[in-house]
């Protein structure tokens, strides 16, 4: 008889009572102490002997396991697999990695006090309590508070425990048999349980699907992915050499971009002037073209002196020697399409309107720097 | 009332030697070192003793507004040392001789600097001595409504404070935000007015409060060890412990979302300030600020154990307090040059500004009941259960 209990359930009615007859019940060591009641009772853990959960220790431990991992994880991205300097920071820059840090931490922390509460400490998954086929859980669900004293081992003795709940105030007492199953979870339950779940999706996939191809009302947003078009760089069996992208037609001139008409800067000097009149905007289109392309190594003047570090060696130009100052628009735009020594060519980066008036620019600077009387009225 | 006992009355006569000692050195302080050292050193200790009154006097009303009831019987040790309020507002008020000598924006060369010159709409004189007139007046009338209400009720027994008390929490918020935020950026942060943070009102509030907070524990554990608050057990303690460890947390979040965001930005008018304080010299006293102010007191603190642990308790909240300092004087003092001061000048200013800051919270520990016995939420508190 004993072996087929499960516990011996007292029920009360006054959450004093119950506490006191836990403080009772719990030296006389009959069997595990439970109870179960429909809303908390200060004190009740300590009488019924529960130990403090281990679940904050376990939390802090992947607390920092996690800001430890995180930091980790940083610094290897980026000091050791993927080294790129970010404004200048160092690459193991500790407080930017802070934030990352805490995530994590929080993240570790928050799961693992979850799912070890769940599944370590709550013993889930469960299905089904044997108190829950008791008689008394209607009662335990409404008012009344339940002491329960579960069988530990085979030597439980069920009338001891029933008398002890009853000598100690126990309005009612009703013995738990052990459920017919013998296991809370089988392998064939958990084996039914995955199929259902999978058997779930399907029903919901198919279905979601079929229902989008009858009712066609709101295309779901994947479809403008779709569209009948290549996209840069995309291959294409059509084209011949494969590509998605079409070659230029050979001898196609681009805007601006007209091939010269002359071989060296002199040739240029003697063939060209500037077109384009001396305005505010196109002064301020020199000034920006100069800005970005040029001051690095004719320096913010003009004056020659690279803002680059001394280890670039080139000898810029400087636009305010009596030199280049003679030399005509002309030169300085043939110098800007050919290129000359260490001076690269800006052919391709720039088209013929900002290089024109660059050469304006680099006039202004000339002349703001040999400045005459009549300039500064 | 507590009994004059020899021992408390030597204690007593040590604490005067202590403040008349401190006098004599900050009248040396002020004839011998810089006239800066003086008011910075000035400035310093006011706010330390107006930061402490200020956080209790915070606690309190949030106990209102919020209606705790675990922390009512505890309420008379933040009442009482919120009686710093009138001391700091006083001491503040002399600081005020010290403006010229140390706030950089009165200086004549300021008309000179351009970012100086567009921030005089608030950075002037008479402006800044209403917006200090007007914060001592609502911090003093705060103060005596709690405080002097609260042990009015001891007597009166009068149910309808309590509710007064709570309907006035709201607004008394509202406006403490407004004049911390003052506070910090008037007396703290315009000592160098070229730099500002947006956050550093709320910085400054964040240190209040948990240093507010830290005062309390220690006031409630010194009572409790000398057996007068019998009724506070180790669930109400546990409690305070639990806001400590929320707000050394918050602290250290706002802490550093500050610096961070100015790091990571790189503005060279912002970072300028943190580059004072944590390169060179000051680097190591950058780093004690959160190991105080956070790491120590968080790990004492984030176990339920620790929490009910007086000595435990105690050192987290010694620690706080001195974070607390350390944190005023790594806002304050960068000002006087690249290498931290602390001599006998700081010492004596020290001695004398805790001194009277002691004598005043002494003095208020033996006014009214230990426990508010006229609040009808005493017997609540009491029963509560964690
Ligand atoms: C990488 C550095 C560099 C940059 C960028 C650069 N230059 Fe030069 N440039 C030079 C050097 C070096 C020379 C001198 C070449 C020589 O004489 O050997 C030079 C020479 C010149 C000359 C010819 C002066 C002469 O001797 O007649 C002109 C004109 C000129 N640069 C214009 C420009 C303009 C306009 C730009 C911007 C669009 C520019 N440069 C950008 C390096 C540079």
């Amino acid at each position: 008889m004993s072996s087929a209990t499960f516990a011996v359930l007292g029920l009360f009615s006054d959450a004093h009572k119950i506490v006191d007859a836990a403080n009772q019940i719990r030296p006389r060591k009959l069997g595990r102490l439970e109870a179960y009641t429909p809303y908390p009772v200060h004190g009740l853990h300590r009488a019924i002997g529960l130990a403090p959960s281990r679940l904050g220790r376990l939390v802090m431990l992947m607390g920092v396991i996690g800001a430890g991992l995180a930091l980790l994880f940083e610094w290897w991205v980026s000091a050791v697999d993927y080294p790129l300097v970010t404004s200048g920071k160092a690459l193991f820059s500790w407080q930017a990695f802070v934030p990352v840090m805490f995530e994590v931490t929080v993240l570790f922390a928050t799961f693992t006090a979850g799912l070890a509460m769940l599944f370590a400490l709550n013993k889930l998954p469960f299905f089904g309590h044997p108190v829950l086929h008791s008689k008394a859980i209607k009662g335990i669900t409404r008012d009344k508070l339940a002491l329960s004293i579960e069988a530990t081992s085979e030597a439980f003795d069920a009338e001891a425990a029933r008398q002890a709940l009853l000598d100690n105030g126990a309005e009612s007492v009703e013995i738990v048999p052990v459920p017919a199953w013998d296991r809370p979870l089988s392998l064939v339950g958990l084996l039914r349980t995955i199929a259902a779940i999978v058997a779930a999706c399907l029903v919901a996939g198919v279905g979601l699907f079929a229902a989008e191809k009858l009712i066609p009302i709101l295309p779901p947003m994947i479809h403008m992915h779709e569209q009948p078009k290549l996209n840069a760089f995309q291959g294409s069996a059509f084209f011949a050499d494969g590509r998605g992208m079409r070659p230029a037609v050979a001898g196609t001139v681009a805007r601006g971009h007209l091939p010269p008409a002359f071989a060296t800067p002199e040739e240029a000097a003697a063939l060209l002037s500037n077109p384009l009149p001396l305005t505010q905007s196109i002064a301020e289109r020199g000034h920006k073209v100069f800005g970005d392309h040029c001051a690095i190594c004719h320096g913010l003047v003009g004056d020659g002196v690279p803002l680059l570090s001394r280890a670039y060696g080139g000898k810029p130009g400087n636009f305010l020697s009596n030199e280049i100052r003679a030399r005509p628009d002309g030169h300085y735009f043939g110098v800007l399409m050919l290129g000359k020594n260490a001076m690269p060519s800006y052919a391709a980066d720039l088209d013929e309107n900002d290089r024109w008036a660059a050469v304006h620019y680099i006039r202004i600077l000339q002349r703001a720097q040999n400045a005459k009387d009549e300039d500064l009225r | 009332m507590s009994a004059t006992t020899p021992r408390s009355s030597l204690v007593r006569n040590l604490l005067v030697a202590l403040t008349l000692i401190g006098a004599a050195g900050t009248a040396g302080a002020y004839f011998i070192s810089s006239r800066e050292r003086f008011w910075v050193n000035w400035l310093l200790w006011t706010l330390f003793l107006l930061t402490l009154g200020l956080g209790n006097l915070f606690l309190v009303a949030l106990e209102r507004m919020v209606g705790a009831h675990w922390s009512v019987p505890m309420r008379r040790v933040p009442e009482r040392i919120a009686s710093l309020i009138p001391l700091a507002i006083v001491l503040l008020l002399i600081g005020f001789f010290g403006v010229p000598v140390i706030f950089p924006w009165t200086y004549p060369a300021a008309a000179h600097n351009p970012i100086l010159v567009a921030k005089t709409a608030w950075l002037n004189l008479p402006f800044f001595a209403i917006r200090l007139a007007v914060c001592a007046v609502v911090w003093m009338l705060f103060y005596r409504f709690y405080v002097r209400g609260s042990l009015r009720q001891d007597e009166s027994k009068d149910p309808a404070f309590t509710l007064r008390a709570r309907r006035l929490a709201p607004p008394f918020m509202v406006v403490f935000f407004f004049s911390v935020t003052v506070l910090a950026f008037d007396w703290i942060s315009g000592l160098e007015p070229e730099w500002y943070s947006d956050m550093f009102g709320v910085y400054l509030f964040a240190g209040t409060f948990i240093s507010g907070i830290a005062a309390m524990l220690l006031g409630v554990l010194s009572l409790v060890r000398r057996g007068r608050l019998p009724e506070v057990q180790t669930k109400h303690v546990y409690n305070l412990g639990s806001l400590a460890l929320a707000f050394t947390v918050f602290f250290a979040y706002i802490g550093f979302a500050q610096y961070m965001l100015i790091w990571y930005a790189n503005l060279p008018e912002e970072v300028i300030w943190f580059k004072h304080r944590t390169e060179g010299a000051w680097q190591p006293v950058a780093w004690l600020l959160p190991l105080l102010h956070f790491f120590i007191p968080f790990f004492l603190l984030i176990g339920s154990l620790g929490k009910k642990h007086p000595a435990t308790l105690r050192l987290a909240a010694l620690s706080i307090l001195l974070g607390h300092f350390v944190d005023l004087y790594w806002l304050i003092f960068p000002v006087l040059g690249p290498q931290p001061l602390f001599g006998w000048p700081e010492l004596a200013m020290a001695s004398l500004f805790l001194g009277l800051g002691s004598l005043q919270i002494r003095r208020a520990m033996g006014r009214g009941a230990d426990m508010p016995v006229g609040d009808p939420l005493l017997s609540r508190g009491l029963e509560w259960q964690l």
